[in-house]
Protein backbone atom coordinates (compact mmCIF):
# COMPACT_ATOMS: atom_id res chain seq x y z
CA UNK A 1 0.00 0.00 0.00
CA UNK A 2 1.03 3.38 -0.51
CA UNK A 3 1.55 6.39 1.73
CA UNK A 4 -1.76 7.99 3.21
CA UNK A 5 -1.85 11.15 1.59
CA UNK A 6 0.50 10.90 -1.23
CA UNK A 7 2.50 13.88 -0.77
CA UNK A 8 5.76 12.48 -2.39
CA UNK A 9 3.75 11.32 -5.09
CA UNK A 10 1.31 13.66 -6.39
CA UNK A 11 2.73 17.31 -7.01
CA UNK A 12 3.71 18.14 -3.27
CA UNK A 13 0.57 19.40 -2.52
CA UNK A 14 -0.20 18.15 0.97
CA UNK A 15 -3.29 15.98 1.73
CA UNK A 16 -4.45 15.69 -2.24
CA UNK A 17 -4.56 12.19 -1.98
CA UNK A 18 -7.16 12.51 1.06
CA UNK A 19 -9.13 14.74 -1.32
CA UNK A 20 -9.30 12.42 -4.27
CA UNK A 21 -10.10 9.73 -2.10
CA UNK A 22 -13.19 11.65 -0.46
CA UNK A 23 -13.94 13.05 -4.27
CA UNK A 24 -14.62 9.50 -4.70
CA UNK A 25 -16.82 8.90 -1.87
CA UNK A 26 -18.72 12.21 -2.91
CA UNK A 27 -19.64 11.36 -6.14
CA UNK A 28 -20.84 7.50 -5.51
CA UNK A 29 -22.51 8.60 -2.29
CA UNK A 30 -24.85 10.26 -4.29
CA UNK A 31 -25.75 7.56 -6.79
CA UNK A 32 -27.67 4.59 -6.72
CA UNK A 33 -26.65 1.05 -5.52
CA UNK A 34 -25.77 -1.39 -8.23
CA UNK A 35 -26.43 -4.25 -5.69
CA UNK A 36 -29.00 -6.60 -6.93
CA UNK A 37 -31.02 -7.43 -3.88
CA UNK A 38 -31.26 -11.47 -4.96
CA UNK A 39 -32.87 -13.40 -2.58
CA UNK A 40 -35.58 -10.80 -1.99
CA UNK A 41 -35.90 -9.57 -5.43
CA UNK A 42 -34.95 -12.05 -8.19
CA UNK A 43 -32.87 -11.04 -11.22
CA UNK A 44 -33.35 -9.78 -14.86
CA UNK A 45 -32.01 -12.37 -16.69
CA UNK A 46 -31.19 -11.97 -19.99
CA UNK A 47 -33.16 -13.73 -22.86
CA UNK A 48 -32.19 -17.15 -23.61
CA UNK A 49 -30.73 -17.61 -20.52
CA UNK A 50 -29.11 -21.41 -20.24
CA UNK A 51 -30.42 -22.13 -16.30
CA UNK A 52 -31.54 -25.45 -16.64
CA UNK A 53 -32.75 -28.11 -19.36
CA UNK A 54 -36.61 -28.66 -19.55
CA UNK A 55 -37.95 -31.92 -21.24
CA UNK A 56 -41.25 -31.83 -23.54
CA UNK A 57 -41.67 -35.21 -23.35
CA UNK A 58 -43.90 -35.32 -25.36
CA UNK A 59 -41.72 -34.46 -27.96
CA UNK A 60 -39.48 -36.75 -27.63
CA UNK A 61 -38.82 -39.96 -29.90
CA UNK A 62 -35.61 -41.89 -28.56
CA UNK A 63 -33.46 -41.24 -31.48
CA UNK A 64 -30.78 -40.55 -28.79
CA UNK A 65 -29.70 -37.54 -31.08
CA UNK A 66 -29.00 -35.88 -27.52
CA UNK A 67 -27.49 -38.60 -25.68
CA UNK A 68 -24.80 -38.69 -28.76
CA UNK A 69 -23.73 -35.30 -29.35
CA UNK A 70 -23.49 -34.50 -25.66
CA UNK A 71 -20.38 -33.55 -24.91
CA UNK A 72 -20.05 -34.58 -21.42
CA UNK A 73 -22.31 -37.64 -21.98
CA UNK A 74 -24.90 -36.49 -19.32
CA UNK A 75 -27.86 -37.58 -20.72
CA UNK A 76 -29.11 -41.01 -19.71
CA UNK A 77 -31.63 -42.56 -22.07
CA UNK A 78 -33.57 -45.90 -21.64
CA UNK A 79 -35.80 -47.43 -24.11
CA UNK A 80 -37.87 -50.05 -25.42
CA UNK A 81 -39.56 -50.94 -28.24
CA UNK A 82 -43.44 -51.60 -28.67
CA UNK A 83 -45.30 -53.05 -31.30
CA UNK A 84 -48.35 -51.41 -32.28
CA UNK A 85 -50.59 -53.40 -34.74
CA UNK A 86 -51.36 -51.42 -38.16
CA UNK A 87 -54.78 -50.31 -38.08
CA UNK A 88 -55.96 -52.14 -41.55
CA UNK A 89 -53.85 -55.13 -41.25
CA UNK A 90 -50.24 -55.31 -42.35
CA UNK A 91 -46.80 -55.32 -40.60
CA UNK A 92 -47.03 -54.77 -36.76
CA UNK A 93 -45.11 -51.12 -36.45
CA UNK A 94 -42.62 -50.72 -33.76
CA UNK A 95 -42.48 -47.79 -31.99
CA UNK A 96 -40.14 -46.29 -29.05
CA UNK A 97 -40.93 -45.92 -25.83
CA UNK A 98 -39.57 -43.55 -23.22
CA UNK A 99 -38.31 -45.28 -20.03
CA UNK A 100 -35.71 -43.09 -18.64
CA UNK A 101 -34.71 -39.69 -19.21
CA UNK A 102 -32.04 -37.95 -17.09
CA UNK A 103 -29.56 -35.12 -17.13
CA UNK A 104 -26.35 -35.35 -14.50
CA UNK A 105 -26.71 -31.37 -13.89
CA UNK A 106 -23.54 -32.36 -11.73
CA UNK A 107 -21.85 -33.10 -15.33
CA UNK A 108 -23.73 -30.71 -17.62
CA UNK A 109 -21.50 -27.46 -19.35
CA UNK A 110 -24.21 -26.36 -20.50
CA UNK A 111 -23.35 -25.97 -24.16
CA UNK A 112 -26.98 -26.24 -25.66
CA UNK A 113 -25.95 -28.86 -28.02
CA UNK A 114 -28.79 -31.19 -27.23
CA UNK A 115 -31.41 -27.98 -27.69
CA UNK A 116 -29.73 -27.55 -30.57
CA UNK A 117 -29.70 -31.29 -32.47
CA UNK A 118 -32.81 -32.10 -31.23
CA UNK A 119 -35.21 -32.60 -34.17
CA UNK A 120 -38.44 -32.74 -32.45
CA UNK A 121 -38.23 -29.99 -30.00
CA UNK A 122 -38.32 -31.75 -26.96
CA UNK A 123 -35.35 -29.90 -25.01
CA UNK A 124 -35.53 -26.32 -24.15
CA UNK A 125 -33.59 -24.12 -21.91
CA UNK A 126 -35.12 -22.64 -18.80
CA UNK A 127 -33.37 -19.62 -17.07
CA UNK A 128 -34.59 -21.22 -13.60
CA UNK A 129 -30.86 -21.53 -11.75
CA UNK A 130 -32.24 -22.31 -7.97
CA UNK A 131 -31.56 -26.20 -7.77
CA UNK A 132 -28.60 -26.28 -5.80
CA UNK A 133 -28.62 -29.70 -3.24
CA UNK A 134 -26.95 -31.42 -0.80
CA UNK A 135 -26.67 -34.14 -2.11
CA UNK A 136 -24.90 -34.58 -5.97
CA UNK A 137 -27.40 -37.34 -6.81
CA UNK A 138 -30.32 -34.95 -6.13
CA UNK A 139 -28.76 -33.46 -8.95
CA UNK A 140 -29.83 -35.60 -11.66
CA UNK A 141 -33.07 -34.63 -13.18
CA UNK A 142 -35.25 -37.67 -13.60
CA UNK A 143 -37.47 -37.31 -16.40
CA UNK A 144 -40.51 -36.24 -14.48
CA UNK A 145 -38.38 -33.44 -12.71
CA UNK A 146 -37.20 -32.63 -16.29
CA UNK A 147 -40.62 -32.04 -17.19
CA UNK A 148 -41.48 -29.78 -14.39
CA UNK A 149 -38.64 -27.43 -15.57
CA UNK A 150 -41.15 -27.11 -18.85
CA UNK A 151 -43.38 -24.78 -16.92
CA UNK A 152 -40.64 -22.46 -16.24
CA UNK A 153 -39.52 -22.23 -20.13
CA UNK A 154 -40.25 -18.32 -21.24
CA UNK A 155 -41.60 -18.01 -24.76
CA UNK A 156 -39.01 -17.48 -27.61
CA UNK A 157 -37.93 -13.85 -27.67
CA UNK A 158 -39.68 -11.58 -30.42
CA UNK A 159 -37.69 -11.18 -33.12
CA UNK A 160 -36.27 -7.31 -34.24
CA UNK A 161 -38.63 -5.04 -35.78
CA UNK A 162 -36.85 -5.00 -38.98
CA UNK A 163 -35.49 -8.71 -39.03
CA UNK A 164 -35.42 -11.02 -41.76
CA UNK A 165 -39.07 -12.86 -41.36
CA UNK A 166 -38.68 -16.92 -40.32
CA UNK A 167 -38.63 -19.40 -42.70
CA UNK A 168 -41.31 -21.17 -41.53
CA UNK A 169 -43.36 -18.81 -41.90
CA UNK A 170 -42.75 -17.78 -45.78
CA UNK A 171 -42.50 -21.62 -46.36
CA UNK A 172 -45.56 -22.25 -44.58
CA UNK A 173 -47.39 -19.58 -46.48
CA UNK A 174 -45.83 -19.93 -49.57
CA UNK A 175 -47.03 -24.02 -49.83
CA UNK A 176 -50.65 -22.58 -48.48
CA UNK A 177 -50.59 -20.00 -51.49
CA UNK A 178 -49.53 -23.11 -53.86
CA UNK A 179 -52.19 -24.29 -55.99
CA UNK A 180 -52.81 -28.16 -56.78
CA UNK A 181 -50.26 -29.14 -54.25
CA UNK A 182 -51.88 -31.66 -51.31
CA UNK A 183 -50.13 -32.49 -48.58
CA UNK A 184 -47.52 -34.76 -49.12
CA UNK A 185 -46.33 -38.05 -46.71
CA UNK B 1 12.59 -25.25 16.99
CA UNK B 2 10.72 -28.52 17.27
CA UNK B 3 7.83 -29.64 15.80
CA UNK B 4 4.89 -28.71 18.07
CA UNK B 5 1.77 -30.85 17.10
CA UNK B 6 -1.38 -28.89 17.91
CA UNK B 7 -3.68 -31.35 16.50
CA UNK B 8 -6.37 -30.61 14.78
CA UNK B 9 -8.91 -28.01 15.93
CA UNK B 10 -12.14 -29.63 16.80
CA UNK B 11 -15.53 -28.72 18.30
CA UNK B 12 -15.49 -28.23 22.33
CA UNK B 13 -17.60 -30.93 24.16
CA UNK B 14 -20.03 -28.31 25.14
CA UNK B 15 -21.21 -27.29 22.55
CA UNK B 16 -22.17 -30.47 21.56
CA UNK B 17 -24.17 -31.16 24.35
CA UNK B 18 -25.70 -28.20 24.36
CA UNK B 19 -29.64 -27.75 24.95
CA UNK B 20 -31.83 -26.55 22.29
CA UNK B 21 -32.35 -23.18 22.54
CA UNK B 22 -28.09 -22.28 23.19
CA UNK B 23 -27.74 -24.92 19.59
CA UNK B 24 -29.96 -22.44 18.14
CA UNK B 25 -28.28 -19.20 19.05
CA UNK B 26 -24.92 -20.70 18.02
CA UNK B 27 -26.05 -22.05 14.70
CA UNK B 28 -27.44 -18.86 14.31
CA UNK B 29 -24.70 -17.28 14.70
CA UNK B 30 -22.57 -19.46 13.07
CA UNK B 31 -24.64 -18.91 9.65
CA UNK B 32 -24.81 -15.05 9.63
CA UNK B 33 -20.79 -15.20 10.04
CA UNK B 34 -19.62 -17.46 7.73
CA UNK B 35 -15.71 -16.29 6.45
CA UNK B 36 -14.99 -17.90 3.18
CA UNK B 37 -12.30 -19.37 2.08
CA UNK B 38 -12.24 -19.22 -2.12
CA UNK B 39 -9.79 -22.09 -3.49
CA UNK B 40 -10.77 -20.89 -6.59
CA UNK B 41 -8.86 -22.90 -9.24
CA UNK B 42 -10.49 -22.10 -12.66
CA UNK B 43 -12.61 -20.07 -14.01
CA UNK B 44 -15.55 -20.48 -11.90
CA UNK B 45 -13.66 -18.62 -9.29
CA UNK B 46 -14.36 -15.62 -11.55
CA UNK B 47 -17.59 -16.16 -11.00
CA UNK B 48 -16.93 -16.47 -7.08
CA UNK B 49 -14.94 -13.24 -7.04
CA UNK B 50 -17.90 -11.23 -9.32
CA UNK B 51 -20.50 -12.60 -6.51
CA UNK B 52 -18.25 -10.86 -3.91
CA UNK B 53 -17.87 -7.51 -5.51
CA UNK B 54 -20.90 -5.17 -5.29
CA UNK B 55 -23.20 -6.11 -7.47
CA UNK B 56 -23.95 -9.42 -6.10
CA UNK B 57 -22.02 -9.06 -2.43
CA UNK B 58 -22.77 -11.94 -1.04
CA UNK B 59 -21.27 -9.78 2.52
CA UNK B 60 -25.27 -8.83 2.51
CA UNK B 61 -25.92 -12.81 3.29
CA UNK B 62 -23.40 -12.89 5.78
CA UNK B 63 -20.67 -14.56 3.98
CA UNK B 64 -17.40 -12.28 4.60
CA UNK B 65 -14.80 -12.73 2.03
CA UNK B 66 -10.80 -12.42 2.29
CA UNK B 67 -10.13 -14.59 5.43
CA UNK B 68 -6.54 -14.26 6.12
CA UNK B 69 -6.41 -17.97 5.69
CA UNK B 70 -8.50 -21.39 6.15
CA UNK B 71 -7.38 -21.06 9.81
CA UNK B 72 -9.76 -18.41 9.82
CA UNK B 73 -12.22 -19.60 7.46
CA UNK B 74 -15.85 -21.47 8.19
CA UNK B 75 -16.76 -21.81 4.70
CA UNK B 76 -14.53 -23.38 1.77
CA UNK B 77 -15.52 -23.15 -1.41
CA UNK B 78 -14.11 -25.10 -3.72
CA UNK B 79 -14.81 -23.20 -7.69
CA UNK B 80 -12.93 -24.92 -10.55
CA UNK B 81 -11.16 -27.74 -11.47
CA UNK B 82 -9.70 -29.70 -8.86
CA UNK B 83 -6.37 -32.06 -10.45
CA UNK B 84 -4.71 -34.81 -8.94
CA UNK B 85 -1.74 -32.14 -8.49
CA UNK B 86 -3.67 -29.86 -6.64
CA UNK B 87 -5.85 -32.31 -4.36
CA UNK B 88 -3.01 -32.61 -1.66
CA UNK B 89 -3.76 -29.28 -1.02
CA UNK B 90 -7.36 -28.78 -0.99
CA UNK B 91 -6.99 -31.55 1.21
CA UNK B 92 -4.77 -30.07 3.72
CA UNK B 93 -5.75 -26.83 3.56
CA UNK B 94 -9.47 -28.22 4.25
CA UNK B 95 -7.70 -29.53 7.78
CA UNK B 96 -6.47 -26.81 8.60
CA UNK B 97 -9.88 -24.89 8.98
CA UNK B 98 -11.09 -24.77 12.42
CA UNK B 99 -13.96 -27.39 12.87
CA UNK B 100 -17.74 -25.96 12.10
CA UNK B 101 -16.68 -25.48 8.71
CA UNK B 102 -18.35 -26.49 5.40
CA UNK B 103 -17.27 -26.67 1.86
CA UNK B 104 -19.71 -25.77 -0.89
CA UNK B 105 -18.71 -27.19 -4.15
CA UNK B 106 -19.41 -24.33 -7.16
CA UNK B 107 -19.31 -25.62 -10.82
CA UNK B 108 -19.13 -28.93 -12.65
CA UNK B 109 -15.75 -29.36 -12.39
CA UNK B 110 -15.67 -29.65 -8.91
CA UNK B 111 -18.89 -30.83 -8.21
CA UNK B 112 -17.84 -34.24 -10.54
CA UNK B 113 -14.90 -33.65 -12.81
CA UNK B 114 -17.45 -31.60 -15.23
CA UNK B 115 -16.08 -31.94 -19.03
CA UNK B 116 -12.79 -33.31 -17.62
CA UNK B 117 -14.35 -36.05 -15.91
CA UNK B 118 -12.47 -38.64 -18.26
CA UNK B 119 -9.47 -37.12 -17.87
CA UNK B 120 -6.70 -38.52 -16.58
CA UNK B 121 -5.05 -35.99 -14.05
CA UNK B 122 -8.91 -34.12 -12.85
CA UNK B 123 -10.24 -35.53 -9.92
CA UNK B 124 -13.45 -36.75 -10.49
CA UNK B 125 -15.27 -34.29 -8.13
CA UNK B 126 -13.99 -32.48 -4.78
CA UNK B 127 -16.16 -34.85 -2.67
CA UNK B 128 -13.74 -37.31 -3.11
CA UNK B 129 -11.18 -35.60 -0.71
CA UNK B 130 -14.16 -33.53 1.51
CA UNK B 131 -16.91 -34.19 2.65
CA UNK B 132 -19.22 -31.11 0.69
CA UNK B 133 -22.24 -29.60 1.82
CA UNK B 134 -23.36 -28.11 -1.35
CA UNK B 135 -23.43 -28.51 -4.48
CA UNK B 136 -24.37 -25.46 -7.01
CA UNK B 137 -24.58 -26.57 -10.01
CA UNK B 138 -23.25 -25.31 -13.67
CA UNK B 139 -20.75 -24.60 -16.02
CA UNK B 140 -20.41 -21.64 -14.70
CA UNK B 141 -23.19 -21.12 -11.98
CA UNK B 142 -24.26 -17.60 -12.16
CA UNK B 143 -23.35 -15.65 -8.89
CA UNK B 144 -27.35 -15.77 -8.02
CA UNK B 145 -26.48 -19.83 -8.21
CA UNK B 146 -23.72 -19.29 -5.63
CA UNK B 147 -26.06 -17.08 -3.39
CA UNK B 148 -28.63 -19.43 -3.34
CA UNK B 149 -26.49 -22.31 -2.62
CA UNK B 150 -24.99 -19.92 0.16
CA UNK B 151 -28.80 -19.67 1.16
CA UNK B 152 -29.16 -23.00 1.21
CA UNK B 153 -26.30 -23.87 3.63
CA UNK B 154 -27.52 -21.32 6.02
CA UNK B 155 -30.52 -23.40 6.20
CA UNK B 156 -28.56 -26.86 6.87
CA UNK B 157 -26.88 -25.14 9.18
CA UNK B 158 -29.86 -23.67 10.98
CA UNK B 159 -31.24 -27.12 11.51
CA UNK B 160 -28.18 -28.62 12.03
CA UNK B 161 -26.72 -30.66 15.54
CA UNK B 162 -23.48 -30.39 16.47
CA UNK B 163 -23.25 -33.54 17.95
CA UNK B 164 -24.89 -35.51 14.96
CA UNK B 165 -21.94 -33.50 12.61
CA UNK B 166 -18.80 -34.38 15.08
CA UNK B 167 -19.84 -37.20 16.68
CA UNK B 168 -18.47 -40.40 17.22
CA UNK B 169 -21.52 -42.46 16.15
CA UNK B 170 -21.67 -40.86 12.51
CA UNK B 171 -18.64 -38.38 12.08
CA UNK B 172 -20.02 -37.51 8.57
CA UNK B 173 -23.67 -36.48 8.06
CA UNK B 174 -24.96 -39.01 5.80
CA UNK B 175 -28.24 -38.07 3.55
CA UNK B 176 -30.92 -40.33 4.36
CA UNK B 177 -32.08 -41.37 0.79
CA UNK B 178 -36.08 -41.12 0.89
CA UNK B 179 -36.99 -43.47 -1.88
CA UNK B 180 -40.20 -41.13 -3.36
CA UNK B 181 -38.42 -38.07 -3.20
CA UNK B 182 -35.07 -39.15 -4.83
CA UNK B 183 -35.70 -41.35 -7.69
CA UNK B 184 -31.13 -42.15 -8.42
CA UNK B 185 -30.32 -43.72 -5.76
CA UNK B 186 -26.76 -44.61 -6.59
CA UNK B 187 -27.28 -48.81 -7.49
CA UNK B 188 -29.43 -46.83 -9.56
CA UNK B 189 -26.82 -45.09 -11.53
CA UNK B 190 -24.38 -47.68 -11.54
CA UNK B 191 -27.12 -50.48 -12.78
CA UNK B 192 -26.61 -51.66 -16.20
CA UNK B 193 -28.84 -51.40 -19.00
CA UNK B 194 -32.59 -51.38 -17.73
CA UNK B 195 -34.52 -54.15 -19.04
CA UNK B 196 -37.73 -53.17 -20.60
CA UNK B 197 -40.48 -53.79 -18.99
CA UNK B 198 -42.22 -57.16 -20.53
CA UNK B 199 -45.98 -57.13 -20.80
CA UNK B 200 -46.06 -61.14 -20.71
CA UNK B 201 -43.62 -61.90 -17.39
CA UNK B 202 -46.59 -61.39 -15.23
CA UNK B 203 -48.82 -64.84 -16.46
CA UNK B 204 -45.80 -66.25 -17.31
CA UNK B 205 -44.42 -69.23 -15.01
CA UNK B 206 -41.33 -68.08 -13.37
CA UNK B 207 -38.59 -69.67 -14.90
CA UNK B 208 -38.90 -70.99 -18.62
CA UNK B 209 -35.82 -72.57 -20.42
CA UNK B 210 -37.21 -71.39 -23.39
CA UNK B 211 -39.62 -69.13 -25.17
CA UNK B 212 -42.86 -71.51 -25.46
CA UNK B 213 -44.95 -72.09 -28.50
CA UNK B 214 -48.08 -69.59 -26.72
CA UNK B 215 -45.65 -66.55 -27.10
CA UNK B 216 -47.33 -63.84 -28.39
CA UNK B 217 -45.49 -62.74 -32.37
CA UNK B 218 -44.86 -59.64 -30.89
CA UNK B 219 -42.22 -60.79 -28.95
CA UNK B 220 -39.32 -62.30 -31.47
CA UNK B 221 -37.74 -65.14 -30.07
CA UNK B 222 -35.05 -63.53 -27.66
CA UNK B 223 -33.24 -64.26 -24.46
CA UNK B 224 -34.54 -66.34 -21.72
CA UNK B 225 -36.98 -64.24 -20.19
CA UNK B 226 -36.50 -62.37 -17.09
CA UNK B 227 -38.29 -59.82 -14.78
CA UNK B 228 -36.41 -56.52 -14.89
CA UNK B 229 -34.89 -56.91 -11.02
CA UNK B 230 -33.69 -60.23 -11.66
CA UNK B 231 -31.09 -58.78 -14.12
CA UNK B 232 -28.42 -58.92 -11.69
CA UNK B 233 -28.83 -62.61 -11.26
CA UNK B 234 -27.26 -63.49 -14.89
CA UNK B 235 -24.38 -63.49 -15.02
CA UNK B 236 -22.16 -62.45 -11.48
CA UNK B 237 -19.39 -61.34 -12.88
CA UNK B 238 -21.40 -58.54 -15.70
CA UNK B 239 -23.68 -57.37 -13.12
CA UNK B 240 -21.78 -54.76 -11.12
CA UNK B 241 -20.22 -53.18 -14.44
CA UNK B 242 -22.44 -50.27 -15.92
CA UNK B 243 -23.08 -50.57 -19.58
CA UNK B 244 -21.25 -49.97 -22.63
CA UNK B 245 -20.68 -46.42 -22.06
CA UNK B 246 -19.57 -46.36 -18.53
CA UNK B 247 -21.47 -43.09 -17.26
CA UNK B 248 -19.49 -41.11 -14.94
CA UNK B 249 -21.78 -41.77 -11.99
CA UNK B 250 -19.97 -45.24 -12.11
CA UNK B 251 -17.04 -43.75 -12.91
CA UNK B 252 -16.67 -41.56 -9.39
CA UNK B 253 -16.29 -43.20 -6.61
CA UNK B 254 -18.82 -42.52 -3.42
CA UNK B 255 -17.67 -39.38 -1.38
CA UNK B 256 -17.15 -41.37 1.52
CA UNK B 257 -14.06 -39.75 3.42
CA UNK B 258 -13.77 -43.30 5.40
CA UNK B 259 -11.89 -44.48 2.07
CA UNK B 260 -8.20 -44.58 2.42
CA UNK B 261 -7.10 -41.15 0.93
CA UNK B 262 -5.05 -41.92 -2.38
CA UNK B 263 -3.06 -38.69 -1.98
CA UNK B 264 -1.96 -38.57 1.63
CA UNK B 265 -0.11 -41.14 3.37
Amino acid sequence: MGRVGGTHTSGGVPGIGLAKGLAVTLRTMTRRSVTGQYPDTSPELPPRSRGVIALLEENCTVCMLCARECPDWCIYIDSHKEAVPAPEGGRPRSRNVLDRFAIDFALCMYCSICIEVCPFDALFWSPEFEYAEYDILDLTHERDRLREWMWTVPPPPAHDSRAERPKELSAAEGAEGRPGRGPRG
Amino acid sequence: MGVINLGEPRVGTISRVAPKPIKFVLNWGRRYSLWVFNFGLACCAIEFIATSMSRHDFIRLGVIPFAPGPRQADLMVVSGTVTDKMAPAVKRLYEQMPEPKYVISFGACSNCGGPYWDSYCVTKGVDQLVPVDVYVPGCPPRPEALLHGILRLQEKIAGESLGERYGPASPVPVAQPQAESRPPSPAVLRRPLQRPPQPTSADRPEDPPEASPENPPENPPREPPQPPESSSGQRPDAAPRPGPLPPPNSVRGPADPSEPNLFLP
